[in-house]
């Protein structure tokens, strides 16, 4: 499967993928890179309100600093 | 009312699985290749009409440009035959989620800046400055042209999205309607049902037209640093 895989799409496809599409390849590494950038994003801040509401739960305790909020959402 | 508005945009899943990559894949399979010289009526059609919209779309490049024929073609079938599926009754349209339009639009649209600036930097960067602006205008200028080109992946994504999502949601909309007014005004619920097959209509030509303007953009980004 994957020689008839090789033989029909790779094959007609390599000039494209290789010379023509070089810039596309880079644009779709440039959005992967935007997308990480979202998730970790939301990631972090979804952490940190869990963090938060657990804190706020717990009672008495402060609230993580700016530093601690933005720089070590683990912590 | 307004879970079942959304709930046609949401992505199917069939036992818990998301199907959303088959759904992508569906339309390659409407558009058979050619195999012989002399082929098919079918195939001849579908020849004829990408020979036309290739023609149409690629005057205007010259040979760096037209390297990126199969692309061009390849993403005007794409979007062209999703819309269509997606005005069939209780079907997804993979192009009203805005993460599959941006998808498309960022890698096209820096493909076609990094193009510009690998083979023609200076006239690339002099993009950034219309020809003829006063001396003290120049720095607005400038931010005004770098914001108006990283507008443009937005504006590609959002357009796509905006214009195929609001066409769903009116045809859901009057059709609603008009199931409502049957009970109520047999000539009110007839009027809306002419609204709603004119509608049907406008949204065939919406699909076709949102395809092509589409490419053509990409077509034009690519003309401007080629």
């Amino acid at each position: 499967m994957l020689q008839n895989l090789v033989k029909s799409v790779w094959v007609p496809m390599k000039p494209y993928y290789t010379q023509a599409y070089q810039e596309i390849w880079l644009g779709m590494g440039l959005m992967s890179l935007i997308v990480y950038k979202i998730r970790s994003a939301d990631k972090r801040s979804k952490a940190l309100k869990g963090k938060i509401f657990a804190s706020s739960k717990g009672g008495g305790q402060k609230t993580p600093s700016y530093f601690l909020r933005t720089r070590c959402p683990m912590a | 009312m307004n879970e079942n508005l959304f709930a046609s945009f949401a992505a199917p899943s069939m036992m818990g699985l998301p199907i959303v990559v088959l759904i992508v894949m569906f339309p390659s399979i409407l558009f058979p290749t050619p195999s012989r010289l002399i082929n098919n009526r079918l195939i001849s059609i579908q020849q004829w009409l990408i020979q036309l919209t290739s023609k149409q779309l690629l005057a205007i490049h010259n040979q760096k440009g037209r390297t990126w024929a199969l692309m061009l073609m390849s993403l005007i079938l794409f979007i062209g035959s999703t819309n269509l599926l997606g005005l069939l009754p209780h079907s997804f349209t993979p192009t009203t989620q805005l993460s599959m339009n941006l998808g498309m639009a960022i890698p096209l649209w820096a493909g076609t800046v990094i193009t510009g600036f690998r083979y023609k930097t200076k006239a690339s960067l002099a993009h950034f400055l219309p020809q003829g602006t006063p001396l003290p205008l120049i720095p607005m200028l400038v931010v005004i042209e770098t914001i108006s080109l990283f507008i443009q992946p937005m504006a590609l994504a959002v357009r796509l999205t905006a214009n195929i999502t609001a066409g769903h949601l009116l045809i859901h909309l009057i059709g609603g309607a008009t199931l409502a007014l049957i009970n109520i005004s047999a000539t009110t619920a007839f009027i809306t049902f002419i609204i709603l097959i004119l509608l049907t209509i406008l949204e065939f030509a919406v699909a076709l037209i949102q395809a092509y303007v589409f490419t053509l953009l990409v077509s034009l980004y690519l003309h401007d640093n080629t």
